[in-house]
């Protein structure tokens, strides 16, 4: 019996002090709504300013933008003739230059070159360090004779972690050549002549020549970026080679078109 | 304060991270800050949206529905309502399983984790707990129970119950 008036009064004060709309009750929503508005508070200025802070221009520095390319040949992606070129030094082998590729190159493709706005130009900068980039970047130029070049950039680079460590690649490339539809005895040939190995190095030594050390390295008008930067770096410096000819910046040029790109 | 209040500080905290996702996915936010994984690659992969919108959208959407109806619970007229305990426990539940499968995705699809996305799955799972707690006190029952021998145990709201007729 005792035990029972011990239930019912432990149910009465449950009833009354949670879900009551006593003075306390009152107190603890007040208090409630007062944690709910400072949370929001604080969580819309910090969405504010990390929205609109300046973005980050990691080692930007100024360079002669009339320097000669030489005989280096790059990969061109976007239209050859866009008033913009985004020059970009790369190493296959480069854990920096694959998350470039994988995370923010898309978006640079889609939003800046298949607009008409810059065009693209990759150079390999084989590291000496990496004994697999210079085999990956034959891999790619033989993709290249094939006009399957971006294809390939972009296997190479996701499956880096599977290539990178083996003592000897070709597996693997071959495998990517089969996926994205080359001929695949053709590109072996090519593959195992080593019949780019000389665009390769003048690709790489026209890097050194305008001074590029680590990759990847972005060149854009007179801008060096040494850094795997994000969108917002490679458009912010699009835009000043684009005011820099009195053009509109990126922002105010019109919405890309999809599938614009060319090789 | 009580498990809906608790559940609507958790989904606003959720709508705050989604929403952070969600801009960079609409290329307001440049680069995310991410001290643990890739949030980049997962965020970028083909995964990250779902049925044309990205998912953190559907995040942010999600996480206010969550939230207008916790704060509609603890208005006094429903704070007892049982059917507020069950559209939150619905809610919160297809939450987690929706979670459950993005998790699924980032460790053996895409083999990368996300440290906010992981953020969204622990806030789904509380407010989950936090609901399935709130079904159960609401469900308790209110009514006077016969307990035998002339005696009428009192209501749950602490109401008197009428008088047992003699017969």
């Amino acid at each position: 019996m005792a035990k029972e008036r011990m239930e019912q009064g432990r149910r009465g004060r449950r009833a009354g002090v949670v879900k009551g709309s006593g003075r306390g009750g009152r107190q603890s929503q007040r208090s409630f709504y007062f944690v709910l508005g400072a949370v929001a508070l604080v969580g819309a200025v910090a969405l504010i300013y990390i929205a609109t802070r300046p973005p980050q221009r990691p080692m930007v520095t100024t360079i002669d933008p009339a320097a000669n390319t030489g005989e280096a040949r790059p990969h061109v992606y976007g239209d050859p003739n866009a008033p913009v070129t985004i020059a970009e030094f790369a190493d296959f082998q480069c854990g920096w230059c694959a998350q470039f590729a994988i995370v923010t190159q898309p978006d640079v493709k889609r939003r800046i070159v298949d607009a008409g706005l810059a065009n693209y130009h990759f150079y390999d900068f084989p590291l000496p360090g990496h004994a697999n980039a210079f085999p990956a970047a034959h891999a790619a130029a033989c993709a290249a004779d094939q006009g399957r070049f971006w294809e390939m950039h972009d296997q190479i680079f996701m499956g880096q972690n599977d290539w990178a460590p083996r003592r000897n690649p070709k597996g693997a490339f071959e495998e990517y050549a089969r996926q994205i539809g080359l001929d695949t005895r053709e590109w072996e040939r090519c593959y195992d002549d080593q019949r780019h190995q000389e665009r390769i190095q003048a690709n790489a030594a026209e890097g050194m020549r305008r001074g590029v050390s680590s990759t990847p390295t972005f060149i854009i008008g007179n801008r060096m970026v040494s850094s795997a930067v994000g969108y917002d770096v490679i458009r912010a410096q699009v835009d000043s080679a684009r005011v820099a000819q009195g053009l509109a910046p990126v922002g105010a040029a019109p919405a890309p078109t999809p599938g614009g790109g060319s090789r | 304060m009580t498990k809906r209040m608790v559940i609507a500080l958790l989904a606003l905290v959720g709508a705050l991270v989604s929403t952070y996702l969600a801009l960079f996915n609409l290329g307001i936010i440049g680069e995310l800050t991410c001290s643990v994984g890739s949030c980049q690659k997962v965020q970028a992969s083909e995964w990250s949206s779902f049925l044309g919108l990205p998912v953190a959208a559907w995040g942010v959407g999600f996480y206010l529905a969550t939230l207008a109806v916790a704060l509609a619970g603890v208005q006094p007229r429903l704070e007892e309502s049982r059917r507020v305990s069950l559209v939150l426990a619905v809610l919160t539940g297809w939450g987690v399983l929706f979670s459950a499968w993005l998790t699924y995705l980032e460790l053996f699809v895409i083999r990368e984790i996300c440290q906010w996305c992981v953020a969204s799955a622990v806030i789904v799972v509380g407010m989950f707990i936090l609901s399935i707690l709130d079904v159960r006190e609401n469900s308790e029952p209110r009514t006077e129970q016969w307990t035998g021998a002339g005696e009428v145990t009192p209501s749950e709201s602490g109401v008197s119950p009428p008088p047992h007729p003699r017969v």
